[in-house]
C-alpha cells in the first residue's frame, strides 16, 4: 500500500468552526467519510498537511422533511440515505442514486456532501505517484498538458457523483457556509465544464445541506456501469417527468459521468404538452447525444459513453411515462 | 507408484471442510504482510519510467548517503539472469544495462521505514536513452523494428509449427469449411494478496530465510542461489498463507530476488511489500492473443480438419512463454477426435510486463475460438451444439494425434448432465427476446507428465512421521495456496490408512523439512502428489500392520485395520488401538519415518516432436457447461442469469472442494469473458487497481450448479484427476454462444464489455438499415 504523506487532523465541533479552521489553513482540507480523498492522498495527488473533520458536526447529519420541502444534511451518510424511506417514496431518482454508489462500505462512509463535491476523475490523473511522473503528469494537476485532448486548453477529467443528477432533476438548492457568511445557490450553479476546478465554492467554503421542494414530481436514476456495483457511472442519468393525460407537464432530465460537470438537459421546456411518443423519445435522445461531451477519460469507449446516456434517457422517460398511465 | 480406484471412500463422500479454513474465516491465518516485521528493514523498488531504453546513468550514491538508508542495489549486484525455462532465462532481477518495459525494476532500497526508503528512492539519479517501443505483436514483429533481445529476430520468442495428420484431405472431406478470427484481451490473475516477501541473511551463519506469497518454493530456492551465489544449502524457503495464486507466483519473481538481495546487502531482514499497482506490474498472467481458426466440418456435424494460428503478445520477458504458445496448440488435442490438425503459434516479445502462466494455462484462447466457431458451423449446418460435440467424442484410453494420453474420459456424462439441467431441449429457442442459452466444452491437464526439470527424481515426494503421541503428521512440499492441497493429503492418508482426519497434521511447502516439490501448478497436485501420499500411507499401513500382527500373534495377511482398530477375525481380545499399534512399531524402531514416491512413467510423456512435451498428462478433467444470458439491447450490459456445469473429476476426494474449485474456474472464466482485461496507456497500466481492473463482484455472480461426473481414471490417486481449470476455458464461448443465441450477434473479441457488445448492435442497425435503403433502390 502507499504511503500517506504527514497531516494533522482537526475535530471541530460545529459548522462555524470547521469553516474557520478550513479558512486559516490554505494547505487543508475538509474530510468526512474519506472514501475519494484518501484514496488520492495515498496516490500522492493530494498532500494536505490539516484535515478538518467534520464527520463529527452533528447539524451536518440532519434530515428534515417538511411542508417547505426536504433537507438533507451535507453530512448525512449515503446509508442513512439509502435506509431513509421517506425521501426513496418522493424523491426515488434520489434513492436509486444512492443505492447505486460504489459499494456497501463507501456508503456507510461517504457524504452526501462528499458525493456532491467528488473530484472529477480521469485515467490519466487517478493513478500513483510513479504512474503519473513517468506519464510527465496532466494538466489537472502539476502538468502541462491534457492527455485526453492534448490540443486542447481545458483538463477534461470527469464528474462520477450520482446524486448530482438526481438533485439537479428535482431542481435542488444548496447551502454553502464559508468566512464571509452564508449563502444559498441552485444545485447547478455549484458547477462549471471545468475538470481542473469543477467546484465554484471559494476557498474555505463548505455545502452544509440540499434542500428539495416538496410534491416532487415522479422521478428515476439510472447509471451504466461494467460491473453492477463499485463502478462509477460510464453516464448517469435521472428523469423527473410531471405526465398528465399522457402528455408532457415538465420534463427535467440530468446527466453525470459524461462532462466535468453533472448538468441539466437543455431544451426539455420546449417538451411541455407533447405526446408521449416515439418522435419525442427520439428528440431526447438526440438532445443528450449533442450535449454531452465525453472524452477518453475512461477505458470504455466515448462514444459508448455518449449513446448509452441518451438510450438512459429515452428509457428512463418512457418508464415515467408508462408508470404516470398505470 | 499406482494406487487402485477405491469405490466409496468414507471421509470423501461427505466432503470435508478444508483443514486450514477455520484460521481463514477467523483471520488467525498468517499471510507474508501479517509476519512479525517489527525489526525488518523497509524494502522498496525504483521503477523504469519508460518502456524501452539504455540506461546511461545511474547513481545511488545520495540515495545510499541518506541516513536511515542500509542498503541500496542495483543491477550491478546481480549479474545472473533469472526464469522458470532452463532454456529461456532472459530477465534479470534488477535491469542490467537496458529496460524493456514501464516498471521494471532497475534499483531498490532498504531503510529504516517507508518515508526514508521512498526519499531515498527519490534521490537516484537515473538517466535513460529511449528506444522505439511496440506495444502489439503486430508492430514488435514489422520489419525493421528494434530487437528487444538480440537474439530473438523478429521479436519472436519462439515460432511453433505443427501438423499430424493430412489436412488438406480433411477439409477437402467437408462439407462445410469456415476460418474466422478472434481477438482476446490480455488479463490478469488479479489474486486478492497483492505480492510481499520477508527476507532475512544472518551474517553470522551465512544463511538466508525467506518467506513468501510463491507457489513455487522450489523454484525459488533454486533462484535466490543461483542469482545471489549462495550454495543451496544456505537457503531456505517457507510458504506463509497464501491469497490466492492462479499461476501469479508459479515463478520465482523479480520482488522476491531484489528483496533477498537487499537482505544479503544490509546483511539483515528486510520485508518488502508491493502495492496493487505494482503487484498488476508484476503481472506473468495471460497473453493479449489473436487467432486465426480454419475448421472443417461434414454435414453430420464430423470436424474433418482444424487449423489454427496464434499470435500471443508475450511481453517483455520469456518467463512461462515457450511453454503458453505450445499450450495452446497441443491443449487442441485430447477433448474431441480431430482427423487432422495444422497449429502455428508466433510468441512475441512487446514492451509490457512479461506474461506467464495463469489457470487454464494456454488453452483458454485458443479453446475459446474453437468453441465459438464450432457453434456457428453447427447453426449453419442446422445441427444442435450438443450434437455437434457428440459426434466427435474420444474413446478412452485412447492416444491423441500428438501423442498425448488419454485413460480417462467422462464428456459424454458431462454433456448429458447439463443438457437435462438446465432443460436445453426443452428450452432452447423458446426463451423471451434479449435472453439466450449457449454452451462449450472444455478440459486441462492433471499436471505435466514430463517436468521442466529433468533431474530423474520422482515427481512427488511425500513423508509421513509417526512418533510416541500416535499423530501422523504428512510432510509433503506442496504449496496449499487455497485450492486445499494440505487438505487433499490429509483426506488421501486418513482414507489409506482408515483413520480419523484428526489423527493427521500436514507440515506444507517448507524447503528445510518437507521433502521437495515442484509447486501448485498445472493442476499437478493432486494427482501427484496425492498420488505419493498413498504410496506412504499404504507403506505405513505394512509396517503398523506387522507391528500388530506381532503384538496379535497373528500373521500379517490376518490383520484386519478399520477405523483405528487392528484386529485378527472379530473376537474383541484380539483387537488393538491405533495407539497400541504404534506403540509396538517403535519398539527396536523409534519414530517411523515413511517416503511414498510417485513418478509419471514415460510412457506418458508426449510426442517425440520439438514440445511434444507440453500438454502431456496422465489424467485430462472434462467439463461441459451451459451459460443463460440476459442482454439489454440499449446499453449492451450482458448479465449471466445462470450456469449449469458439468465436471469429470475422475473420483472427488473431496466434493466439498471440488465444488468450490469448479465454482471457482468458472467465475474466473466468466470475469475474462465480461470484464477483466488489462489496457496499457504507451505501455502504463491503466488497468493496475480494483476498481479499474472490473473483476465480478458478488452482483456479477450468477447461481452455479455444479455437478461432478467420476470416470475412474485408471492412475489417478483413488481415481481422481484434477478439478481446478478444466472447467475456466468452457465459460468464455458459452457465453459468447449464448449472446450469439439471444441477439443473433457473434462477438469475437473478449472481454464482451457493453462498449463492445453495443459496436456490435449499431453495426447490425447500420447494415439493416444499408440492406433496405438497397432494397428500397432496387
Amino acid at each position: 500500500m502507499n504511503t500517506l504523506s504527514e497531516f494533522r487532523i482537526a475535530k471541530p465541533g460545529t459548522v462555524q468552526e470547521a469553516v474557520a479552521a478550513c479558512a486559516k489553513h490554505p494547505g487543508s482540507r475538509f474530510i468526512a467519510g474519506g472514501t475519494d480523498l484518501l484514496v488520492n492522498m495515498r496516490r500522492g495527488i493530494s498532500s494536505p498537511d490539516l484535515l478538518v473533520d467534520i464527520s463529527g458536526i452533528d447539524e451536518l447529519s440532519e434530515i428534515k422533511i417538511d411542508a417547505s420541502g426536504t433537507t438533507i444534511g451535507a453530512g448525512v451518510t449515503i446509508a442513512t440515505l439509502v435506509r431513509n424511506t421517506a425521501i426513496a417514496g418522493q424523491y426515488r431518482a434520489l434513492a436509486q442514486a444512492a443505492v447505486a454508489i460504489a459499494g456497501p462500505g463507501h456508503r456507510i462512509m461517504g457524504t452526501v456532501g462528499g458525493n456532491l463535491c467528488l473530484d472529477t476523475r480521469c485515467i490519466y490523473y487517478n493513478q500513483s505517484e510513479w504512474w503519473r511522473s513517468a506519464n510527465a503528469y496532466c494538466l489537472k494537476s502539476r502538468g502541462d498538458v491534457c492527455h485526453v485532448a492534448p490540443q486542447g486548453q481545458r483538463c477534461h477529467a470527469t464528474f462520477s457523483g450520482d446524486l448530482a443528477p438526481a438533485f439537479l432533476a428535482l431542481g435542488a438548492e444548496i447551502d454553502i457556509a464559508g468566512a464571509q457568511g452564508n449563502r444559498r445557490i441552485p444545485l447547478s450553479e455549484l458547477y462549471v465544464e471545468d475538470g481542473k476546478a469543477h467546484l465554484t465554492l471559494a476557498n474555505g467554503e463548505l455545502v452544509v445541506a440540499v434542500h428539495l421542494p416538496p410534491a416532487p414530481p415522479p422521478s428515476a436514476y439510472e447509471k451504466v456501469r461494467v460491473r453492477a456495483a463499485i463502478d462509477f457511472p460510464l453516464a448517469g442519468v435521472a428523469v423527473a417527468l410531471a405526465a398528465a393525460g399522457g402528455k408532457v407537464g415538465a420534463l427535467r432530465i440530468a446527466l453525470t459521468g459524461t462532462n466535468s460537470r453533472p448538468f441539466v438537459l437543455a431544451g426539455t421546456d420546449a417538451f411541455s404538452g407533447r405526446s408521449n411518443d416515439e418522435k419525442l423519445l427520439q428528440e431526447i435522445d438526440r438532445l443528450v447525444q449533442k450535449q454531452v461531451q465525453p472524452m477518453r477519460t475512461t477505458i470504455a469507449s466515448a462514444n459508448y459513453r455518449r449513446v448509452a446516456a441518451a438510450a438512459l434517457a429515452r428509457r428512463l422517460t418512457a418508464r415515467l411515462f408508462a408508470e404516470s398511465a398505470g | 507408484m499406482t494406487a487402485d480406484p477405491i469405490a466409496d471412500g468414507k471421509l470423501a463422500r461427505r466432503g470435508v471442510p478444508l483443514i486450514d479454513g477455520i484460521e481463514k474465516v477467523t483471520g488467525r491465518a498468517r499471510y507474508t504482510a501479517d509476519l512479525d516485521h517489527a525489526d525488518a528493514l523497509v524494502g522498496r523498488i525504483l521503477r523504469s519510467p519508460v518502456s524501452h531504453g539504455d540506461i546511461i546513468r545511474l547513481d545511488v550514491s545520495k540515495a545510499r548517503a541518506l541516513d536511515g538508508v542500509v542498503a541500496v542495489v542495483t543491477g550491478e549486484d546481480c549479474a545472473h539472469t533469472y526464469g522458470v525455462l532452463p532454456i529461456a532465462m532472459n530477465e534479470y532481477p534488477l535491469a542490467r544495462g537496458r529496460v524493456r518495459y514501464r516498471g521494471e525494476p532497475i534499483a531498490a532500497v532498504a531503510a529504516v521505514d517507508e518515508e526514508t526508503a521512498e526519499r531515498a528512492l527519490a534521490l537516484i539519479e537515473l538517466e535513460i536513452k529511449e528506444l522505439p517501443a511496440y506495444y502489439t505483436s503486430a508492430d514488435a514483429r514489422a520489419p525493421g523494428a528494434v530487437l528487444l533481445h538480440d537474439d530473438k529476430p523478429g521479436n519472436l520468442e519462439r515460432d511453433v509449427h505443427h501438423t499430424f495428420g493430412d489436412v488438406a484431405q480433411g477439409f477437402a472431406a467437408a462439407d462445410l469449411v469456415r476460418e474466422q478470427q478472434f481477438s482476446c484481451a490480455e488479463i490478469n490473475h488479479a489474486q486478492i494478496e497483492p505480492h510481499a516477501s520477508l527476507s532475512e541473511f544472518d551474517p553470522a551463519t551465512g544463511r538466508l530465510t525467506v518467506q513468501t506469497v510463491s507457489q513455487v518454493g522450489y523454484y525459488l530456492h533454486l533462484m535466490l542461489a543461483q542469482c545471489l551465489e549462495l550454495d543451496s544449502s544456505r537457503i531456505r524457503v517457507i510458504k506463509p498463507f497464501i491469497g490466492g495464486g492462479f499461476g501469479a507466483r508459479v515463478e520465482a519473481l523479480n520482488f522476491e530476488i531484489v528483496t533477498a538481495l537487499l537482505a544479503k546487502a544490509a546483511q539483515g531482514k528486510v520485508m518488502m511489500q508491493l502495492t496493487r499497482e505494482e503487484t498488476f506490474i508484476t503481472h506473468r498472467a495471460r497473453p493479449q492473443t489473436d487467432i486465426k481458426l480454419k475448421l472443417g466440418m461434414s454435414k453430420t456435424g464430423r470436424l474433418t480438419a482444424c487449423e489454427l494460428q496464434v499470435v500471443q503478445r508475450g511481453g517483455a520477458y520469456a518467463g512461462y512463454g515457450i511453454i503458453t504458445i505450445l499450450y495452446a496448440g497441443a491443449l487442441l488435442h485430447g477433448l474431441y477426435d480431430i482427423p487432422a490438425v495444422k497449429y502455428d503459434g508466433y510468441r512475441v516479445y512487446a514492451n509490457l510486463p512479461p506474461c506467464g502462466a495463469m489457470r487454464g494455462h494456454g488453452g483458454v484462447d485458443t479453446r475459446h475460438a474453437f468453441e465459438c466457431l464450432v457453434d456457428r458451423m453447427a447453426r449453419e449446418l442446422g445441427l444442435d451444439p450438443f450434437a455437434v460435440r457428440r459426434a466427435n467424442l474420444l474413446q478412452a484410453p485412447t492416444r491423441t494425434l500428438n501423442d498425448l494420453v488419454v485413460n480417462s474420459y467422462g464428456l459424454a456424462e458431462c454433456l448429458d448432465k447439463v443438457e437435462r439441467a438446465s432443460g436445453w431441449r426443452q428450452r432452447l429457442g423458446k426463451l423471451p427476446p434479449g435472453k439466450g442459452l449457449g454452451m462449450a466444452c472444455s478440459h486441462y491437464v492433471s499436471g505435466a507428465a514430463k517436468p521442466i526439470h529433468r533431474t530423474g527424481e520422482p515427481h512427488a515426494v511425500v513423508y509421513l512421521k509417526v512418533d510416541f503421541d500416535g499423530s501422523v503428521t504428512a510432510l509433503t512440499g506442496a504449496a496449499d495456496i487455497g485450492q486445499g492441497s494440505s487438505t487433499m493429503v490429509a483426506i488421501a492418508v486418513a482414507e489409506t490408512l482408515d483413520i480419523s482426519l484428526d489423527r493427521i497434521r500436514v507440515i506444507a511447502a517448507d524447503t528445510a523439512i518437507t521433502p521437495k516439490d515442484n509447486g501448485a501448478y498445472s493442476s499437478r497436485i493432486t494427482f501427484m502428489v496425492g498420488n505419493a501420499a498413498i504410496d506412504a500411507a499404504k507403506r505405513l499401513k505394512a509396517v503398523l500392520v506387522t507391528a500388530a500382527a506381532r503384538k496379535l500373534e497373528a500373521r500379517p495377511e490376518d490383520v484386519e485395520c478399520v477405523g483405528e482398530v487392528f484386529r485378527v477375525g472379530s473376537g474383541d481380545q484380539s483387537s488393538l488401538s491405533f495407539a497400541d499399534v504404534v506403540a509396538e512399531a517403535l519398539v527396536d524402531e523409534g519414530a517411523i519415518t515413511i517416503k511414498g514416491t510417485f513418478t509419471c512413467p514415460p510412457d506418458f510423456h508426449g510426442g517425440k516432436h520439438r514440445g511434444g512435451a507440453v500438454g502431456s498428462t496422465m489424467g485430462f478433467s472434462y467439463a461441459a457447461q451451459v451459460v443463460e444470458v440476459s442482454i439489454d439491447d440499449a446499453t449492451g450490459l450482458v448479465t449471466v442469469d445462470k450456469v449449469w456445469v458439468a465436471l469429470d473429476c475422475g473420483h472427488a476426494i473431496n466434493p466439498l472442494a471440488v465444488e468450490g474449485q469448479v465454482e471457482g474456474s468458472v467465475w474466473m472464466g466468466m470475469g475474462q469473458a465480461l470484464c477483466e482485461e488489462t489496457r496499457y496507456l504507451e505501455g502504463l497500466p491503466a488497468h493496475a487497481s480494483f476498481l479499474e481492473y472490473r473483476m465480478p463482484t458478488i452482483a456479477e455472480s450468477p447461481p452455479i450448479e455444479v455437478q461432478i461426473v467420476e470416470s475412474h481414471d485408471p492412475y489417478g490417486p483413488f481415481g481422481a484427476k484434477e478439478a481446478s481449470e478444466g472447467a475456466l476455458a468452457g465459460f468464455p464461448p458459452a457465453l459468447v454462444n449464448a449472446i450469439a443465441n439471444a441477439l443473433g450477434i457473434d462477438l469475437n473479441e473478449l472481454p464482451v464489455t457493453p462498449d463492445r457488445v453495443m459496436d456490435a448492435l449499431i453495426a447490425r442497425r447500420r447494415q439493416a438499415r444499408l440492406a433496405s435503403t438497397l432494397k428500397a433502390a432496387s
